[in-house]
């Protein structure tokens, strides 16, 4: 008998995949199950069911679907997403095969993001936490309570007792917005994710050869003849990016991979060479040690474009392959290859992230990686470069945007004549913008007094320490008593016992993020604690600048979802209830309640010239969104139609304003074509002269510049003294009159520079010792929890500084205290391809939740077996300063006997309790966590407040 | 007449997993079936190597010539495909496949989309394409759309190819000549035969 | 008896009616797949191979 059924018969209108909100509901709750308890929290009450009658978001036959276009929010590739859209409903994801960034592909989060416009994990409505329990609200409720309690808190302790911790997940608008709005409040304690990823890239490359930002671009990769990745793990972290770099091999080039951890990126190198944490400096001088001992560095190059080369020398000479080994633990044949295969094949790129940024030597190291390539002749051109790939989708136009505690938008500082040119910009009287500020003096950094208005502000690294510390110790009126965590995960910082104790001392915090995050949850708070539902960059369109510095304009795809609103909208019904919403948007068209993005665009182009953020107009970035597959995947160049010669996204600087139709600048520095067609110099950034030696470039001038020679940056006495003052025009010359190249208003100083040639910020030498930082020649300082006692003599940290960013700030003190019996393990931490920095998105994700379930630690078989543990089991991962996690063990030779490794972006678990009961209901994230910040320790760089979190100390055990 | 093959290039696989979560987005296929997934041999070691392995749409199916109920059919394009309501579940063609690629959604309450789910090269099932009803019980159908399978189509390194069989073997057959090494065809002799 | 065979059947029909809707009965020959056809099994394979070569060329190829 032939076993059959009928066709029709079953339940259909029960299947999963019709997608009604009950049935991925229960098919959730079964999952939970299946994963063995970290079970879905509740059921949502039967309001909240939204889409219940949009037949959820699945295709559905015979509706019109539209395209619309987008960039993924995850790494800072700056993939295009193409969403298909019915009803308003976002039922497929294609491929942006247009895109010259990712030719249509994705990684795993990419290829989810659909997920977002689901949302059942999101937060829904605005939420308060009072009695110990979440209690819906309205947004007017919240507004209204949240700006009254802030408003009281300014009156007794000032302005800077409220922390703005904005975001890289705003776009390029919101961003400014944010910091403007961080002003117009009238406080520097403002900072977002840049802090704690690059922070010390930004300063060391900046302080080296101008701008700190990557050089030149995941698709100029395809020119590389050799790649060095240091502490960068591209496969899990920028995974498009190795379509380019595999293709980069396929054509020859050589790929070495240093690292600690036998990574992802590690399995496709050609040479692998494993180091100890936090000894970058001594590998890169070793590898320099050969190259030098063998005259394989550029002199010519040096000569013409490098400063201080000979200081390097003295330095490197110390770094023979016996100390290196001594030092890093590679052996020296191993060292001499890689630098060997970075000398023969040229030109050469070196990568790096978070590995060598996350250090107390954190500028430290990012400027030997620097040095080592001037040295080898590689900046400056297509295929070498410094490709510092950055961390989340904006992160880099946050950064340039300055939501930072230490600067304005542009890197212009907090200078009087910074706030003079950023208030012109604003059409403000720059003493109202002081007058937001707190009046009486304090003392600063350099124990010298300073306005509040003028100081830098605490660095989200800090801001704990901005709440703990006894106000007398600080460099402020009194503690931080208020925290709006706009878009930041707080599992991404260190010392997790310390933060819940700060948590708990603050009169209020507000979280505003499309997930309630770890934040909400990590703590014991009863009261005071809001949780504002933001929408995701899908739900809303402006601008994004991913890592090679272009800049990309997204379409809005769905409405926003649920009762949750774009960041932009938030921040104008904060600022009416503050009550600078006048001020804040006097040059922003504000419809309902929603600031016009391309107004806000407009004022950036206005503001922004110290980088080149004033070619971008909305239409241009328009214009390169619609005609994207126009633009060649290697060279990036526009080849015919609408925006031929341009290179896609403008990659700044795109000079003067956006009817120069200045193309963006492909590689930085590069003096092979000429600045008005993206070529350029180094910048003149530290005078013309040092200790009796020219700082500008000798011989050395881009294509067609009228000057053959090295000159400092152009003002308007500069333009006179060349005679080419009459180039401006009238309108020009009267806004220009005192001006500088990035002060002028008008663009005329940029514009006639460019005109004869020349790159408005002048043609310098790179500097290898950079004089104003704690060490001006990069050296090896050993970490403050440190296996390495015998080390410590020979090469300590730092002493303990009285104050920095308003902050006393303890190096010695820590590094004499012997941990190492204790705690024998140095403990390192890293990514997962299917997450991103805290997780909360892609863990509330089934799609990627389903692949990486449990937090663990990556733990070498001769360390297993010596503590006598398996694989699979829960461990114990102890820290020398109190704290610990549980979590599982992974018995891998990835990690090195004596290192362990933890991935960073889980949550929801603190010191070996599940959470899940605390969320709000129905938010909980599908997978939770111990995030390895909890345990992780103090230690911040010298320059930039960094966290040191790829080197520190542990204890394990079994659980 | 083109034939429709898979071929995943083990050079630039990087375990990203987008072509899972592809497959996972396009589909809505629920947790615990996977119809494609990465497997990483010496993981952790030099030599380390990822495949992404999803059923291959064998030539000769072994998964076809065991089933009880004969509920597999090759579409023009050679694709493998089966009709869920004839399937009864055995879970013989688990047995016969060497991809491990047929999935049993343990939970009754999938309904349609067990007893058996597998890849089916984003073509459907035997019903209207594209229709609700074909969506529901196998997915979308992006063959009748004149699109190939997403999960190739949006693979981070463009490791994992999937269309036209000479014409994926000669693109691999480029770049291996581009980088001078021996072809690693992995699984492309048991699914499609000597000749390749 | 007949009756009783024949009241059998029947029944047996009956209980079969009731549990087919359709009286259109496969009937079972090895190896022959006997599911309804695909719409992709009607032969326009070669139109639809130009289709998915040219689609290939714009998203999985290198350029």
């Amino acid at each position: 008998m032939k076993l059959i059924k009928k066709r029709g018969a079953e339940g259909i209108s029960t299947a999963f995949g019709l997608g009604e909100a009950i049935d991925r509901r229960a098919f959730l709750r079964r999952s939970g199950v299946a994963l063995g308890g970290a079970a879905v929290a509740g059921v949502l009450p039967a309001g909240m069911i939204r889409r219940a009658e949009a037949k959820g978001a699945s295709p559905q036959e015979g509706v019109e679907t539209e395209l619309r276009r987008s960039v993924c929010t995850h790494c800072s590739v700056g993939c295009g997403v193409v969403a298909e859209v019915q009803n308003g409903v976002w039922t497929g994801q294609e491929p942006d095969f247009e895109s010259p960034f990712n030719l249509g592909s994705h990684c795993a989060k990419g290829a989810s993001v659909r997920e977002h416009g689901i949302g059942e994990h999101r937060l829904k409505y605005p939420m308060k936490l009072t009695g110990g329990k979440w209690k819906k609200i309205s947004w007017d409720e919240a507004i209204n309570e949240i700006g009254d309690q802030v408003l009281k808190i300014r009156k007794e302790s000032g302005p800077d007792s409220v922390y703005w911790l904005g975001s890289a997940k705003h776009n390029n608008e919101q961003s400014y917005l944010f910091r403007k709005m961080a002003a117009m409040w009238g406080t520097n304690n403002v900072d977002h994710q840049a802090r704690i990823c690059h922070s010390t890239t930004v300063a060391g490359v900046a302080n080296t050869w101008g701008y700190g930002a990557m050089t030149n671009s995941y698709n100029d990769m395809h020119n590389c003849k050799a790649m060095l990745f240091i502490g960068s793990n591209a496969a899990e972290a920028h995974p498009v990016a190795m379509q380019h770099i595999l293709r980069a091999k396929e054509n020859g080039a050589k790929m070495i991979v240093c690292d600690p951890r036998f990574t992802r990126t590690a399995a496709h190198a050609d040479h692998f060479v494993r180091f100890r944490p936090g000894t970058d400096v001594a590998l890169m001088w070793g590898m320099l040690w050969h190259i030098f001992e063998n005259g394989w560095e550029d002199t010519v190059y040096v000569r013409q474009r490098v400063w201080g080369m000979d200081q390097i020398r003295e330095e490197v000479k110390k770094w023979t392959p016996e100390e290196t080994e001594r030092v890093t633990g590679t052996p020296p044949d191993v060292v001499k290859k890689a630098a060997q295969i970075m000398a023969e094949n040229r030109p050469g790129t070196i990568v790096w992230c978070m590995g060598g940024t996350q250090h107390t030597i954190g500028n430290n190291n990012t400027r030997s990686y620097c040095v080592f390539q001037l040295a080898l002749g590689n900046i400056g051109k297509s295929g070498g470069g410094a490709n510092i790939f950055r961390g989340h989708d904006n992160v880099q136009g946050a950064t340039d945007l300055g939501v930072l505690s230490h600067t304005l938008p542009g890197y212009y500082g907090l200078s009087a004549g910074s706030w003079n040119h950023w208030s012109k910009v604003w059409g403000l009287d720059p003493e109202w913008v002081k007058s937001r500020f707190a009046q009486d003096q304090v003392e600063g950094d350099k124990g010298k007094p300073v306005q509040p208005m003028n100081y830098k502000g605490i660095p989200v690294s800090r801001w704990i320490d901005g709440v703990l510390e006894d106000p007398k110790n600080m460099g402020q009126k009194d503690r931080v008593r208020a925290i709006f965590l706009w878009g930041h995960a707080v599992n991404s910082q260190t010392r997790g016992p310390e933060m819940k104790k700060a948590m708990e001392m603050m009169d209020l915090m507000v979280i505003v993020d499309p997930y309630p995050t770890h934040a909400a949850v990590m703590n014991d708070r009863k009261e005071g604690t809001y949780l504002l539902p933001a929408s995701t960059q899908f739900e809303t369109y402006g601008s994004v600048t991913a890592s090679n510095r272009s800049i990309q304009w997204r379409d809005k795809l769905i409405d926003p979802v649920w009762e949750s609103l774009p960041d932009h909208v938030i921040m104008y019904k904060l600022a009416k209830k503050l009550g600078f919403a006048e001020q804040f948007f006097k040059n922003i068209q504000v419809n309902g309640e929603e600031p016009l993005i391309e107004d806000v665009t407009r004022e950036i182009n206005r503001g922004m010239w110290t980088i080149g953020y004033t070619g971008q107009s909305p239409e241009r970035l328009k214009l390169h969104a619609e005609n994207r597959k126009t633009f060649n995947t290697t060279t990036l160049k526009a080849e015919g139609g609408p925006a031929d010669g341009d290179y896609y996204g403008m990659p700044w600087p795109s000079w003067g304003p956006p009817e120069m139709k200045h193309p963006g600048t492909p590689v930085l520095y590069d003096p092979s074509k000429p600045v008005a067609e993206g070529g350029l110099t180094f910048r003149a950034r530290f005078g013309v002269e040092r200790d009796g030696e020219n700082l500008l470039a000798e011989a050395s001038y881009s294509v067609g510049s009228e000057i053959k020679d090295g000159y400092p940056e152009f003002t308007a006495d500069m333009l006179k003294q060349l005679g080419w003052w009459d180039d401006l025009t009238p309108e020009e010359k009267q806004l220009a009159e005192g001006k500088n190249w990035k002060t002028d208003l008008s663009g005329g100083i940029q514009r006639v520079a460019i005109k004869h040639g020349c790159a408005p910020f002048g043609n310098a030498k790179a500097r290898t010792v950079v004089w104003t930082f704690p060490d001006p020649v990069p050296i090896h300082r050993e970490p403050l929890y440190t296996p390495r006692r015998d080390l410590v003599t020979d090469y300590p940290t730092y002493e303990d500084r009285k104050r920095f960013y308003r902050l006393p700030t303890r190096y010695a003190s820590i590094q004499v205290q012997d941990f190492s019996k204790d705690y024998p393990i140095v403990w390192t931490s890293g990514r997962l391809v299917e997450y991103e920095g805290g997780g909360e998105e892609q863990r509330s994700n089934p799609w990627l939740a389903e692949l990486q379930q449990d937090m663990f630690v990556e733990i070498n078989p001769t360390d297993a077996n010596n503590i006598g543990i398996r694989d699979g089991q829960m461990v114990w991962v102890d820290s020398p300063e109190g704290a610990k996690i549980k979590v599982k063990a992974m018995v891998t030779r990835r990690v090195a006997p004596g290192v362990v490794f933890t991935p960073f972006h889980f949550g929801g678990w603190f010191q070996g309790q599940d959470l899940v009961a605390k969320y709000p209901p129905g938010t909980a994230p599908l997978v939770r966590g111990e995030a390895c910040n909890t345990a992780m320790t103090y230690g911040y760089d010298s320059v930039t407040q960094m966290q040191e979190t790829k080197v520190t100390l542990c204890q394990i055990r079994p659980a | 007449m083109a034939r429709m093959k898979f071929l995943c290039d083990a050079e630039r696989c990087i375990e990203c997993n987008s072509c899972v979560t592809a497959c996972k987005n396009e589909h809505e296929v629920p947790w615990g079936v996977n119809r494609r997934r990465v497997v990483t041999l010496n993981d952790g070691v030099p030599g380390e190597k990822s495949i992404s392995v999803a059923c291959m749409h064998c030539t000769d199916a072994p998964c076809a010539a065991v089933c009880p109920v004969d509920c597999f059919y090759t579409t023009d394009d050679g694709i493998v495909l089966h009709d869920k309501d004839l399937c009864i579940g055995c879970g013989y063609c688990f047995y016969a496949c060497p991809f491990g690629a047929p999935q049993y959604p343990q939970q009754s309450a999938f309904g349609v989309r067990g007893k058996m789910d597998k890849c089916t090269f984003c073509a459907g099932g035997p019903l209207a394409d594209n229709s609700n009803k074909e969506y529901e019980k196998y997915g979308r159908n992006r063959i009748a759309e004149g699109k190939l399978p997403l999960c190739a189509e949006m693979c981070s390194t463009k490791a994992l190819l999937a269309g036209d069989g000479d014409m994926i073997a000669d693109i691999y057959r480029q770049r291996v000549l581009k980088r001078g090494g021996r072809p690693q065809t992995w699984g492309w002799e048991s699914a499609y035969g000597a000749s390749g | 008896m007949k009756t009783l065979v024949s009241t059998m059947a029947g029944l047996t029909l009956l209980f079969l009616g009731g549990c087919y809707e359709s009286p259109n009965v496969t009937t079972y020959e090895p190896g022959v797949y006997k599911g309804p056809k695909d719409p992709l099994m009607m032969g326009k394979a070669d139109q639809r191979a130009e289709t998915l070569k040219k689609r290939f060329e714009l998203v999985q190829m290198d350029r």
